[in-house]
């Protein structure tokens, strides 16, 4: 959260309200006591695969370098005045209007030259260096596979359980993602559709009549029956709300980034999500010839600054915009020559894109450096490691210690600020573990009340929407310190609540909500 | 039922397979087009020879490791007689899945589980004798069921189960009288009147305890005797003459002494149930659950004066079965829900996924896959009850019985274990073969071939063309064909290197973990 934003939620949060029998309606100030975002542990992240090797140099263009780019490339390099300016000497390609606004928004940052030593140019195996975060060729686990196998040992034995309900990762479509592959399991639930939550990872199961029908339905009913993450995943999507109306329903990867925000703002309490867009392996046909600007890979990057333009629209209007961070990768990038089929081939290094309200605004790393007469088959040279730009969004955003971060990878890590952009201090950090909390929330079924409390008698009443109080929810003598007091709220009806805490010395309204 | 003589081609072949063999590879499939219907159901019906199991576990302290213990004494010591009772029959069922898994491509080990099933023996502390009852069973698989039947009789194994061993002129036990009708025979009909099944009254199982008695076993976990043996004494025999009820028109057995048992399964085997009864539970177990009155009249009644032509061989039996239209019917293809050995096994075999971790780590694999077997309900040596598992005769339900809310969980938990990381045995994993298994496929570098061909070895009829675009997408990790055809094709040129093996093997992974988590691959 940004400081600014942090002190205007405070101060908000602990008005200590007057509490009015009837008449007095709390709705206007409900959406700003929602605001307040807690700490890491709420934190997501997004992830966006481009699958097949996405071509950097024809999604952010090194200007101070087109004149050499027009030698290397002359028959896909776009029109200079038709790019769209970031910077005096970096321009996006121009059909990523979306992204150009998020950036000059604050709300995108562009890490150039990402890849690692002695590019491997094969997609399987360079696709498995990206998601193990390891060039080892032993190495099976993912990068967030091992960071969760670190904060949550047993699993895949211990879990879902009360405390952690929910699938720490979600990989939309039918495979689990190698990235969140941990030594005993993965930690990626699949999902296709979060609205029906089938464990079948491939859908086209019908009875047919025949006995081998009534088995194949019995078993299908069964796997959805035993789908652990199954409920939780629909009844978040089911209590989710999507509020902007820039998704393209005919953009797949708008539709999966929807879906995305219903399950985080229903309350779901999965950490990752990976999405993936296929298509980027353009050997051909790039570009169209008679038009530059356009043609597949424009397309592509049409349909993803659409798609996270839209995304993030949505968290803004959501209020969910300091809980949601995103990141693009793909395999590798692509040569800096183009070939005669107006297309190129598999290359090295390319940028990777971070989006969200936290990040760290700008463009960071600088433009690479293309010769004028290059070897045949170069690609951009690695700048920074990918692994540099994982660990560091570990440490940034899930706020992991720079040791045990160390610990996932094979070489010494060199930090990037990359999203501390919504980092608050210690002390304010300390100050926002002190105000009361409701938890989980939105809640579908009993809630968990936290606050400190001063020795004294305290009666908690849940209020409802036009500050009528509804229940007397406690009555008792709580002793100085934290309190987490387990709150009946399963049997109301969904809708807005707070509780109202009261004591000789406290007066705090704590909005909850219940799907 | 008449002979098939429709299209033989790779689902025919495949359904063939799965229904006689716990797993056949593609290449096993293919050959199976290739030689016809008639030459495959005839080698397939085979029970070859199989060898004894060995010692492993460090509780057996009669015989060196790896020396067979089926005919050796027990230790004196009562503590060390108990380790080595618990040595071997971790190693009887190790051998149990060991044969399985590297089971030649024929009927046995179908076969004999099918026995296994229909006498329900449960090992009862004396693993030789449940070994030389296994292996009764199997060697005779396939042949005279009568015999079969009267070898069981006298069996040590059976005879210490179903009581026979104490049952004798002065206290007549009914145990095994009883379930050779009910279970094992003739089988139980409705009850049409007090003590009467239609097929046998309660004056039958009386009889025939006493028809019965007079056998004991000695040598029980014996430190001096290598076997557990039957032995007739004649003194607990009652000589009496014995007679049976209408069902078997009031027959009289005179005093017979070690013989009259086999004389009195003579008597019931002259009924034309008995034929009935097993061809029905062959039908269960091979075909499909549901006896219709069309099944029954045209295929079962068929069966049944088949198998009392050739006086109760079972393998003119199984001939006409597996080369018939009704075995191929697509009504009845996928009609059987895998049981847990068919589970594991399917995954193991048509991959050829064996250990080779010499002969402890071996064995210690193949009791760990004996126990994942136990613990989604099929422990081989141990049935539920001596009427075999329920799923091959509870109705409705039947094969359905086999997976239910925990059982399907543990079914996907092994699946990904086998899949992903390997089943962690001692210092040893056990890991699908992927790429040995990919490479026996008919063009692995053709992203749609790779995926026809594992649905054709896996899948009891085609899938949704849908599904297996998915499929395709996963295995090409979303990639045009022509990338996955080079990363092939760099493997398979430099196929040691696994900077280019792992990753055709990660694809396969992800490919392998969805497919055999498809509802379709739980059945056969």
């Amino acid at each position: 959260m940004k400081r600014r934003d942090f002190l205007k939620n405070a101060s908000l949060a602990s008005l200590s309200l007057p509490f009015v029998s009837n008449g007095f309606s709390m709705q206007a100030i409900s959406k700003e006591l929602f605001e307040y975002s807690k700490n890491a542990e709420d934190r997501v992240l997004v992830l966006i695969r481009m699958n097949g090797g996405n071509d950097g140099l024809n999604m952010v263009f090194p200007i101070d370098q087109y004149a050499n780019l027009m030698v290397q490339r002359p028959n896909i390099l776009i029109p200079q005045n038709q790019l769209l300016n970031l910077t005096s000497d970096v321009a996006l390609h121009p059909k990523m209007t979306g992204m150009q606004d998020m950036f000059n928004n604050g709300k995108l940052s562009i890490i150039q030259n990402v890849g690692y030593p002695e590019a491997n140019r094969s997609h399987f195996r360079s696709m498995d260096i990206w998601t193990t975060g390891a060039l080892d060729i032993n190495q099976t686990s993912g990068w967030l596979g091992r960071y969760f196998d670190s904060t949550y040992p047993n699993f895949p034995a211990d879990y879902p359980n009360v405390n952690f309900p929910d699938p720490f990762a979600i990989s939309m479509g039918s495979e689990v993602s190698t990235t969140c592959q941990g030594l005993m399991g993965n930690f990626s639930h699949a999902v296709n559709d979060p609205f029906n939550t089938s464990n079948l990872l491939l859908t086209n199961v019908t009875n047919d009549g025949t006995y081998y029908g009534s088995h194949i339905e019995y078993i299908s009913t069964l796997i959805n029956q035993t789908n652990e993450y199954g409920t939780a995943i629909s009844s978040s999507a089911n209590a989710g709300n999507s509020l902007s109306n820039l998704y393209d329903p005919l953009n797949p990867l708008a539709v999966q980034l929807k879906y995305i925000a219903q399950m985080i703002s229903g309350g779901l309490k999965t950490k990752v999500y990976i999405v993936n867009i296929g298509g980027f392996d353009t050997h051909d046909s790039q570009v169209d010839q008679n038009s530059l600007a356009d043609g597949n890979h424009s397309l592509l990057l049409e349909m993803i600054s659409d798609a996270v333009a839209a995304f993030q629209n949505d968290l803004h209007l959501l209020g969910l915009e300091e809980r949601v961070a995103g990141m693009t990768f793909s395999e590798f990038g692509r040569q800096i020559a183009s070939n005669g089929s107006y297309g190129t081939d598999h290359g090295d290094s390319a940028p990777i894109m971070l989006f969200g309200n936290c990040v760290n605004t700008g463009i960071i790393g600088p433009n690479p450096t293309i010769d004028n007469q290059i070897n045949e088959q170069a690609g951009v040279p690695m700048q920074i490691d990918f692994r540099n730009v994982y660990a560091s969004i570990l440490r940034d955003w899930f706020e992991a210690p720079e040791p045990s971060i160390q610990a996932l990878f094979e070489q010494n890590i060199t930090y990037l600020d990359v999203l501390s952009g919504c980092s608050v201090g210690l002390a304010e950090q300390e100050a926002q573990k002190q105000k009361p909390l409701a938890y989980p929330n939105p809640t579908p079924s009993n809630t968990t009340l936290r606050f400190q409390a001063k020795g004294e008698q305290y009666q908690i009443y849940i209020v409802d929407q036009q500050g009528k109080a509804i229940a007397q929810a406690f009555d008792g003598q709580l002793a100085t310190g934290k309190q987490e007091l387990a709150m009946e709220t399963s049997k109301l009806p969904a809708g807005h609540y707070y509780f109202l805490i009261t004591s000789t010395s406290m007066r705090e309204l704590v909005a909850f909500q219940k799907v | 039922m008449q002979v098939y003589t429709g299209p033989w081609t790779k689902a025919e072949a495949a359904h063939l397979l799965r229904r006689t063999t716990f797993g056949a590879t593609n290449q096993q499939i293919l050959a199976a087009v290739s030689n016809g219907m008639t030459a495959t159901v005839n080698s397939i019906l085979q029970i070859p020879i199989s060898s004894e199991p060995l010692a492993y576990d460090a509780g057996e302290t009669i015989v060196p490791q790896g020396s067979s213990w089926v005919n050796a004494v027990y230790p004196a010591n009562q503590t060390q007689n108990q380790q080595t009772e618990n040595a071997r029959f971790k190693s009887l069922g190790a051998w149990i899945a060991k044969n399985i898994n590297q089971e030649q491509l024929c009927i046995a080990e179908k076969m004999a589980f099918f026995w296994q099933n229909h006498f329900g023996v449960t090992a009862t502390a004396e693993s030789r004798a449940m070994y030389h009852f296994l292996a009764l069973l199997r060697q005779n698989a396939l042949g005279n069921f009568k015999q079969l039947m009267k070898d069981v009789t006298i069996d040590p194994a059976m005879l210490l189960f179903l009581n026979g061993a104490t049952n004798n002129v002065f206290s007549p036990n009914e145990n095994y009288s009883r379930e050779l009708l009910e279970l094992f025979s003739i089988g139980k009909g409705n009850q049409i009147a007090t003590g009467d099944y239609s097929t046998y009254t309660e004056t039958d199982v009386a009889a025939g305890a006493k028809i019965l008695t007079g056998y004991t076993v000695t040598g029980v976990r014996s430190s001096t005797e290598t076997q557990a043996l039957a032995i007739f004494n004649p003194i607990l025999h009652d000589n009496a003459s014995k007679t049976l009820s209408y069902h078997f028109n009031n027959q009289v057995l005179a005093g017979a002494g070690a013989t009259e048992y086999a004389n009195y399964i003579d008597v019931i085997f002259a009924q034309p149930q008995v034929a009935k009864y097993i061809c029905s539970k062959l039908y269960r177990y091979f075909v499909n659950y549901d006896i219709t009155p069309t099944v029954q009249t045209d295929v079962i009644d068929v069966l049944a004066q088949t198998f009392i032509n050739n006086n109760f061989e079972i393998l003119p039996v199984m001939q006409q079965l597996l080369t018939s239209d009704h075995f191929y019917d697509m009504s009845v293809r996928g009609a059987i829900i895998r049981n847990p050995l068919d589970m594991v096994m399917g995954v193991l075999n048509p991959t050829q996924t064996i250990p080779n971790f010499g002969l402890v780590g071996d064995y210690q694999t193949y009791i760990s896959i004996y126990y994942v077997a136990d613990t989604m309900g099929q422990s081989y040596i141990i049935p539920p009850s001596v009427a075999g598992w329920t799923a091959y005769y509870q109705a409705p339900a039947f094969s359905k019985l086999w997976i239910n809310s925990t059982y399907i969980k543990k079914r996907f938990d092994i699946v990904s274990a086998i899949v992903y990381t390997g089943i962690p045995i001692g210092t040893n994993t056990l890991k699908m073969n992927h790429l040995g298994f990919l490479n026996g496929l008919s063009n692995p570098s053709s992203a749609p071939q790779v995926i026809d061909d594992i649905c054709d070895v896996f899948f009891p009829k085609a899938i949704d063309a849908t599904d297996k675009l998915m499929l395709k997408l996963i295995l090409t990790g979303g990639l045009p064909d022509f990338e996955w055809t080079i990363q092939y094709t760099d493997y398979a040129n430099d196929p040691t290197n696994i900077a280019v093996s792992n990753p055709v093997m990660q694809r396969m992974q992800a490919v392998m973990n969805v497919i055999l988590k498809m509802p379709q691959f739980q059945t056969i």
